[in-house]
């Protein structure tokens, strides 16, 4: 997008105070290590506030979100910049149509992403979600195929409608506790990620993006734990840029995929060889058949084999 | 022995006869016949005699006097003097030694001589009896182990303490093969003598003995051929020589060309699954077969298939071969057989079908026309090595029989986008390629009671030669075992029950290289995972698939329970465009059920265990 000018993130006036004091210290950190622009690519199902929190994080109305229209066709990238760096968030459809993963969807992301690097992906989905079942599974797979297991250590969790009351008998804390650990658990089988790995410890940040969100003091938004959440998010983005792993470049290669037809080619003839061998082998087990093979008494009779003895 | 019946009437001639017939028998040493009249006028005949005897003996020995002249009486002049009678006597003695020397020795066993022995023993003095005895026992046993011609002619040196059977065994002293007509008229017949002669087991050679099962086996060996309609094998004694066998072989050629044609409807399921016709006009075969060419069993096939005779243009299958046998020639024991063909032919691609939640994925038919030759070699009866080259020009299309270059997707909105996966390597929906095929089949089945049981390995090669479209280098390889274990040992022969039967087989196909989606290995159907349609597991780079049944006698057919898996072992994705996925097939599955076999046709209940659904179907042919 070089020569295009990128307009200015103006929407970050618009947090309380406290919040943009916050959220010019991140990004301060980051311009220390010489990083100058991020590309935050925002994927999950269809309705879950993917379109919502790229506005709550940008401060504008930048994407159009309405509760009963059915979403953006079509992935798009917003770019502000504030303060000599550049924010780049990229809104997706939803991976899911008709009860299956959308693979048009995937290739229309894959397709718009070329030559462009994601630094960290946010898969959202719902706090207020209670059941995780194959579909999630089959989305965290077609992720994982589509970007590489890589991908996983560069994602956090978003969990939105975080403002909710949770069934009786559970607290705030543990029902949180109990839908991280569901997702982890399926983006874990999904992404065919060991237990040792990074993205085990992959953060996991909860959200409301409506305008009931309750204000502390400050008049920052809250949560019902209390916490401050549209700076959070942003640290916990900046930590897994920052956590030393790479960020995926989207390359014609990472499209297309390693082509299968041209993998292990060279070993054709080694293959070759010993088919050829093997096949030596199965003609001689088979002259030991004809040699093995019991003949009848009139044949051993014949050939002096019989001995006399029928 | 007595030939004279009660209220017979004869002659006085006729009873001379019968007393000459009964003294010259070798069995009596006198016999005297008187004949009383009784007051009614019928007579009453008394027979007697004294049986011949001799001294009882120790030993017992069989010599084989085929082809030797027959030993002549020699009558005792009665007017010798005692000296010279004991020098005849010694004289014939050495002449009987030495006729036992030439005498070739017999194929009797060990047990036989010892019970012969030991009925010598038990009897004390030899009589005509025991040497009937004897014989029946001898003869029975040369019948009994198939020497059909083999019959005891004399007994020598009787009167010593060894007793000697003269047999004559049945040797072949001449091998006739005949051509017939229809009528059974001798005629000159096309095939060459070396093809019949080839098929012979040595048994039946000149110099051995002829036994019957070498006779079947030559029926079986010749039937195989393919060249008669009738063929018979028959011993004849040989006049010109004492105890010859003349083996006849009289063969009715079959036609050497003939033409076919067929016609077919199509029933498939119409409206509200009643069966209808496809179509009104019918579709059909015409071949045609020049056989047994030169007289070397060489032949020259060729059939036209149309699915509609009125107007062929449409959907054309055809094939042309030629059969060349005996490629080393006629006379040498390998047996290689030449074979070249140039084909076209149009088939369902499974790799474009779907899973259980599509309905409707529109069809990509994939047509393959094009040249092969090759050789196979026949190691043993069932057990062959084939290797070769294919040259062949694969097209894609839908079904409205344009080329296809991708198959087609169904949009989550219900729109139709032809941007699915790519049908060929080229992306040009024609591919041309060159490769070389090798098979090895180590088949060591056999029937017991009609159960097939043994084991049965395939190993088959496609090389790419980098000859083609896109220079096309693979090498596509599968393996098949498949091992009928038998269960319970049981005794073998016509009318008794076969033994129940285990079945293992696992069948592991692989790929290296360029593959394209036709090429692709395809899981699920009646010949891959049972319960499952043609490719409606998936289609990958390798698969694994395994199936194990059970097969237990019941009345005079057999019923099986079976178990089955198909697994695409990951490498769906390794297919470009992963049609598995596209068209939602879950890459895996397992099936499992019941049946019976009814005949030639197999009932049988499989559930999907994927779907957990279960459905009955019938199929023709064997599963494995």
């Amino acid at each position: 997008m070089a020569g295009q000018i990128v307009r200015e993130w103006s929407g970050i006036q618009q947090f309380p105070l406290a919040t943009q004091t916050k959220l010019l210290e991140y990004l301060g950190t980051l311009k220390q290590e010489n990083v100058d622009s991020l590309t935050i690519l925002v994927m999950g199902k269809g309705g879950v506030g993917k379109s919502s929190t790229v506005n709550s994080v940008i401060g504008e109305r930048v994407v159009a979100v309405s509760a009963f229209q059915s979403e953006a066709s079509r992935p798009v990238m917003i770019s502000r910049s504030r303060a000599g760096f550049t924010l780049n968030i990229v809104d997706t459809p939803g991976l899911v149509e008709g009860g299956y993963v959308n693979d048009r969807a995937i290739d229309m992301i894959k397709s718009f992403l070329l030559d462009k690097t994601i630094d960290v992906l946010l898969y959202v989905d719902r706090l207020d979600a209670y059941r995780v079942d194959t579909l999630d599974r089959q989305i965290i797979k077609a992720i994982t195929d589509s970007f590489g297991k890589e991908i996983w250590n560069r994602a956090a969790i978003v969990l939105t409608h975080a403002q909710l009351s949770p069934p009786d008998g559970l607290s705030y804390e543990d029902f949180f506790s109990k839908r991280s650990e569901a997702l982890l658990k399926v983006v874990r089988l999904g992404g065919r990620i060991k237990k040792q790995d990074l993205a085990f410890s992959m953060p996991v940040i909860l959200v409301e993006n409506s305008g009931r969100c309750n204000k502390n003091e400050s008049g920052e938004k809250v949560l019902p734990n209390g916490i401050s959440w549209i700076p959070k998010l942003v640290k916990t983005i900046i930590d897994v840029v920052s956590n030393g792993s790479n960020g995926i470049l989207v390359d014609k290669k990472l499209i297309e995929g390693p082509n299968p037809n041209e993998q292990h080619k060279w070993w054709i003839p080694l293959i070759a060889a010993a088919q050829y061998l093997l096949v030596q082998k199965i003609r001689g087990l088979i002259k030991d058949d004809i040699a093995k093979e019991s003949k009848a008494a009139w044949e051993l009779r014949d050939i002096g084999a019989a001995k006399r003895k029928f | 022995m007595v030939s004279l019946r009660p209220n017979g009437v004869y002659t006085k001639a006729q009873l001379q006869k019968e007393l000459e017939t009964l003294a010259t028998c070798g069995m009596f040493e006198r016999v005297d016949l008187e004949g009383k009249t009784n007051p009614d006028g019928s007579i009453k005949v008394t027979i007697s005699f004294l049986e011949s005897t001799w001294q009882s003996a120790e030993k017992f020995r069989c010599i084989n006097v085929g082809l030797m002249p027959q030993t002549k009486p020699v009558e005792m002049d009665p007017d010798m003097t005692d000296k010279e009678k004991l020098d005849f006597f010694i004289s014939q003695e050495k002449d009987y030694r030495r006729r036992i020397d030439r005498a070739r020795p017999c194929l009797l066993p060990t047990p036989i001589y010892r019970d012969v022995m030991k009925m010598l023993s038990d009897q004390g003095k030899v009589t005509a009896r025991s040497l009937q005895k004897i014989r029946d026992t001898v003869q029975k046993w040369y019948h009994d182990e198939g020497y059909a011609c083999a019959q005891v002619v004399n007994f020598g040196n009787l009167n010593t303490k060894e007793v000697v059977c003269e047999v004559v065994e049945g040797d072949i002293t001449q091998l006739l093969i005949q051509f017939q007509d229809k009528l059974g008229n001798v005629v000159e017949g096309n095939t060459q003598f070396p093809v019949v002669w080839r098929e012979l087991p040595k048994q039946l050679r000149v110099g051995h003995v002829f036994n019957i099962e070498a006779g079947k086996q030559a029926l079986r060996n010749i039937n195989s051929l393919g060249l008669f309609s009738n063929i018979e094998v028959n011993p004849r004694p040989d006049e010109k020589s004492e105890g010859g066998i003349i083996v006849e072989i009289k063969l009715k050629e079959l036609d050497q060309k003939s033409a076919e044609v067929s016609t077919e409807w199509s029933i498939v399921p119409g409206r509200q699954g009643h069966p209808t016709l496809a179509s009104i006009q019918p579709g059909g075969t015409v071949s045609f077969e020049h056989r047994n060419i030169k007289g070397l069993n060489r032949s020259f096939l060729g059939s036209v298939t149309t699915s509609n005779f009125f107007n062929p243009q449409d959907d054309l299958a055809f094939k042309f071969e030629y059969v060349h046998p005996y490629i080393d020639g006629v006379y040498s024991p390998k047996n290689r057989t030449f074979r070249t063909s140039c084909f076209n032919s149009r088939k369902l691609s499974p790799v474009f079908t779907g899973g259980p939640g599509l309905d409707e994925v529109p069809p990509i038919w994939v047509d393959r026309s094009g040249v092969k030759a090759n050789i196979t070699e026949n190691l043993t009866r069932q057990s062959k090595l084939t290797y070769g080259l294919v040259v062949e020009e694969i097209t894609t299309r839908d079904e409205s029989s344009h080329i296809a270059i991708a198959g087609q997707r169904v949009l989550p909105n219900g729109g139709i986008s032809a941007d699915g996966p790519p049908t060929t390597l080229s992306d040009t929906g024609i591919d041309r390629v060159a490769f070389l095929q090798a098979n090895i089949t180590r088949d060591n089945t056999k029937f017991v009671n009609g159960a097939i049981v043994g084991d049965r390995n395939v190993f088959q090669v496609d090389q790419g030669l980098g000859i083609g479209s896109k220079n096309p280098l693979f090498n596509r390889h599968q393996l098949t075992l498949t091992r009928f274990l038998q269960l319970k040992n049981v005794e073998e022969g016509a009318g008794k029950p076969p033994p129940p039967v285990l079945v293992l087989h696992g069948h592991y196909g692989g790929c290296v290289g360029d593959l394209p989606s036709y090429d692709a290995f395809t899981l699920g159907g009646p010949y891959s995972v049972r319960g499952y349609n043609m490719g409606e597991l998936g289609a990958a780079r390798s698969i694994l698939e395994l199936a194990a049944e059970l097969r237990i006698p019941i009345k005079n057919t057999h019923a099986y329970i079976f178990a089955e898996h198909g697994n695409d072992l990951g490498t769906s994705k390794d297919l470009k465009g992963n049609p598995t996925e596209v068209y939602r097939r879950m890459g895996q599955g397992s099936s499992y059920g019941a049946g019976v076999k009814l005949g030639l046709v197999r009932a049988e209940y499989a559930v999907d265990h994927n779907s957990g659904t279960g459905a009955i179907f019938f199929r023709f042919g064997e599963r494995f």
